[in-house]
């Protein structure tokens, strides 16, 4: 393996067993990308690609942290495609956008909705969101884009082949390499957990022995979710920052999602407490050590070197990551375990919780509202929508939602007047007019205060789709100790009326006519009867319905 | 005519029955570890199980046991002991009422008690996958805490892999299925029938069959049980048991010829009622009586039918 450099970028050259390949990577993916830009990078990667010649088996791939540019064939095919990324780099063939982005539309990745959770929306949880960026994002957006990211300094590549082929010209305008994106957490205490589906993920420091844990979970889950879920996947993703993700995802049977749950809360909890098998670490270090000898031959090894090339660090000669691997100890894996669990994120499926786990549960909802005016819900006062000089919040329902002016991540913008405030610790204020009295004036104020780079425009929303006002649901206590007072006064009278016409009738015969007062409280009581016995009976029948 | 001396008041204490409760009791009283582990480990995993499940009142024994699991995290037998008593402390605050009779307090205290002993199990079962009293006490909180009725039977699966004829476990289970817990009759009584088939003759795995059944009657009334089905189950179910030449007096014993003597008692089935209270003699056990009422003159009530006393 050796290092050199072409055209003033670093790369990495190793001999190979089979056919040459050689990718060109920089240091932008999605975690480098703003909520309100979500999807750009992905577009560049597509735009540049679109209409280079199909010579060779290309490839190209946006990550959380680094984007490539893959190629496969003869030294000309090699030449041809890189050359061919470089060039539509410093001339973007945008009168393509178009035709491009509906292909990118077309084809949304798949969500991960762990790192929304842990991170935010910002940074590596910028993944998690829809690319709702991607209808407005204009050339100038695109060449901004190009500009920051996709520069010779922030740019690396490598070679599996016997020489770098001789016309490779990687013409990339100047730029800065960019440092790893920031990871922010928005998680107060871990472990922690809030409900998506089967899953778990966590964040430790990069290691061999991290790595050969994520292998032994993998081969745990596999084995002890086997009969409630179609698949499990676990994956090891190193960082540039020296940390590490470890991701694992389960797709229970349609009956089991508590069962798969329960059986991944068992896993963890088992690696946690020190139970691992020595034999298996065994097992996971021959099997990782043969990997990486298959991958050094192929050289699947050299992206990772490139990445790290990236990220200042120095080339690992395979004979050094063999060693690193052969030393990890069931012992290592075990405190690994301990720390990934410290730290680690659980999701739920519907319905499930994880408290009876240890588990705390990710804050959904914000814990303060700003001061400011108060606009009350239409037809449903317990809403509010408070807008002030600090931020924007709404509560009611169950809802305690509030955004910073300041800590705005993304606007969504519909022309009906609905406004979306995302927090960068994702949680959403939504403003719609429809549901607040006079709330055209908070939307006003949301369109001043947002700045332009934060607002995406959304498409027009079907009537059906937007919010309509409701009456609030009643107190069901508080209407039944109403009811039950109305009750009491009721059969209180109906009971005195009663008590004046006995007390009259025993006091003597009198003239034996009634007396206008005793025929008023005669027509009294009995009408307080009746109703007395109407409110009991509809107490009565409501309480037997709550029961049933 | 009366007879002339009072009836014989049955012994509900399970210490009369089972002379290792004693033992565990006193050694657990003298806050002796090592005396208490002896009493547990000499027993068989069913006693073992049944024996964690005692509700010891034994003052400071929380403090006891967290003193002995701090010492060694891994004590499978330690953990049982204080995750039952844990959850025993939490039902005694919820009651036996149906949850919906139940207050708010009294479901958020319940719930938080068994979240602490769920979180001790959870480390438990880690710590010692194959000890059938941890996954027996699971079983409980997993129906308690509502977490679905496929993680109570993961957990059931756990436990069968360990001892597939572990009673203890499989009333729990049996429990879960019943539609108050968010099962079907269909379920339960297919549960009681496939664990009396696979158990071995004379054992007591068949009891699930009459308790299922009661736990159905006490839904739909007397009606059902009298059925002839129901009836020609019963009495299946007591042949390959209580009635069996291999049904052996070991712990746990009492509530299985309870049980059936109850659901004979039902029926006024009264030869096979009086049979199995003759081999009670003066035993007894709170589970099924309670059902009836106050177990102890509920089962003198029935007793003395059975024997013609009564009407």
């Amino acid at each position: 393996m050796r290092r050199l450099e072409v055209d003033g970028i670093p790369a990495v050259l190793a001999p190979v067993t089979g056919p040459a390949h050689a990718g060109l990577v920089f240091r932008v993916g999605t975690a480098d990308e703003p909520l309100a830009r979500r999807g750009i990078t992905r577009l560049v990667e597509h735009l540049v690609t679109d209409g280079l010649s199909a010579a060779g088996r290309t490839s190209w791939t946006t990550g959380p942290e680094h984007t490539y540019f893959h190629v496969q064939g003869s030294p000309a095919e090699i030449t041809d495609f890189l050359t061919g990324v470089c060039e539509a780099l410093r001339n973007p063939p945008v009168a393509r956008l178009a035709t491009v982005r509906d292909l990118v539309q077309g084809a949304q990745p798949e969500r991960d909705p762990l790192p929304m959770w842990r991170h935010g929306a910002r940074g590596f949880g910028v993944v998690s969101y829809p690319e709702w960026a991607l209808p407005g994002l204009t050339a100038e957006h695109l060449r901004d884009w190009i500009a920051r990211y996709f520069t010779k300094e922030n740019a690396a590549l490598w070679v599996a082949g016997d020489e770098v082929p001789a016309g490779l010209r990687l013409d990339l305008p100047a730029g800065e390499r960019q440092p790893p994106p920031s990871v922010a957490t928005t998680l107060p205490v871990t472990p922690a957990w809030f409900t998506g589906g089967v899953g778990w993920d966590t964040v430790i420091a990069r290691s061999p022995s991290a790595a050969v844990f994520a292998n032994v979970l993998e081969r745990r889950v596999r084995r002890d979710l086997r009969d409630l879920t179609t698949q499990t996947r676990t994956e090891y993703v190193p960082r540039a920052d020296g940390t590490a993700r470890i991701l694992t995802i389960a797709e229970p049977l349609p009956e089991e999602p508590e069962a798969a749950h329960g059986g991944l809360v068992d896993v963890l909890a088992s690696m946690r407490a020190g139970r691992i098998d020595p034999d298996e670490v065994a097992a996971v270090v021959k099997l990782t050590c043969e990997g990486l000898r298959d991958s050094e031959s192929r050289g699947a090894r050299l992206p990772g070197q490139a990445f790290n090339l990236l990220a200042g660090r120095d080339l690992q000669p395979l004979e050094e990551a063999l060693a690193e691997v052969r030393a990890v100890t069931a012992a290592d894996v075990a405190r690994v375990a301990g720390e990934a669990y410290d730290a680690g994120l659980l999701m739920t499926p519907p319905g499930s919780t994880a408290e009876w786990a240890g588990y705390t549960a990710a804050p959904a909802m914000s814990e303060t509202m700003p001061a400011g005016r108060v606009h009350r819900g239409r037809r449903d006062p317990s809403r509010r929508l408070i807008s002030g000089a600090e931020g924007i919040g709404v509560t009611g329902r169950g809802v305690v939602a509030a955004v910073r002016w300041d800590s705005c991540a993304a606007l969504l913008a519909w022309p009906d007047g609905g406004r979306h405030l995302i927090g960068e610790d994702a949680v959403t204020v939504r403003v719609e007019p429809t549901l607040y009295r006079n709330a055209d004036r908070v939307v006003r104020e949301v369109d001043a205060r947002i700045p332009e780079r934060l607002r995406i425009e959304m498409p027009a929303r079907d009537r059906d789709r937007i919010p309509r006002p409701e009456p609030a649901p009643r107190d069901g206590v508080a209407r039944r100790y109403a009811a039950a007072i109305l009750c009491g006064v009721l059969a209180l009278f109906f009971v005195s009326g009663g008590v004046w016409i006995l007390t009259q009738l025993l006091a003597g015969p009198g003239t034996g006519n009634p007396r206008g007062e005793d025929l008023l409280a005669l027509g009294g009581s009995v009408v307080f009867g009746v109703l007395f016995g109407r409110y009991s009976w509809a107490i009565t029948r409501e309480l037997g319905s709550r029961r049933g | 005519m009366l007879p002339a001396m009072l009836p014989r008041q049955p012994v509900l204490d399970p210490a009369a029955a089972y002379p290792r409760i004693t033992g565990l009791r006193d050694a657990l009283d003298s806050g002796d570890w090592p005396a208490c582990r002896a009493v547990l480990d000499a027993a068989d995993p069913v006693e073992r199980t049944e024996l964690t499940m005692i509700a010891f009142a034994e003052p400071g024994l929380e403090t006891f046991l967290r003193g002995v699991l701090d010492g060694d995290p891994g004590d499978g037998a330690a953990a049982a002991l204080l995750g039952q008593h844990l959850i025993g402390a939490a039902w005694r605050i919820r009651t036996s009422a149906r949850s919906e009779q139940v207050s708010p307090e009294r479901l958020a205290a319940f719930t938080d008690g068994l979240v602490t002993a769920e979180r001790l199990l959870v480390d438990a079962a880690a710590r010692s996958p194959h000890d059938p009293a941890i996954w027996t006490a699971r079983l409980i909180t997993a129906r308690g805490l509502r977490l679905g009725l496929s993680e109570a039977h993961r957990r059931y699966a756990r436990l069968a892999e360990i001892d597939p004829h572990h009673l203890p476990g499989q009333w729990q289970f049996l429990q879960q299925l019943c539609p108050k817990s968010g099962g079907d009759w269909a379920r339960a009584h297919a549960f009681a029938r496939e664990t009396a088939d696979a158990a071995p003759r004379g054992s007591f795995g068949p009891v699930l069959v009459a308790e299922a059944h009661l736990e159905h009657w006490l839904e739909s009334g007397l009606r059902y049980l009298a059925t002839d089905q129901v009836r020609a189950e019963l009495h299946e179910a007591a042949r390959r048991s209580v009635w069996h030449a291999d049904f052996r007096h070991t712990h746990g014993w009492v509530r299985v010829v309870s049980t059936f003597a109850m659901a004979f008692a039902l029926l006024d089935d009264r030869p096979a009622a009086d049979s199995l209270f003759t081999e009670l003699g003066d035993l007894g056990s709170e589970r099924p009586w309670d059902y009836l009422g106050e177990p102890g003159s509920v089962i003198v009530k029935y007793r003395k039918r059975a024997a013609g006393g009564g009407t």
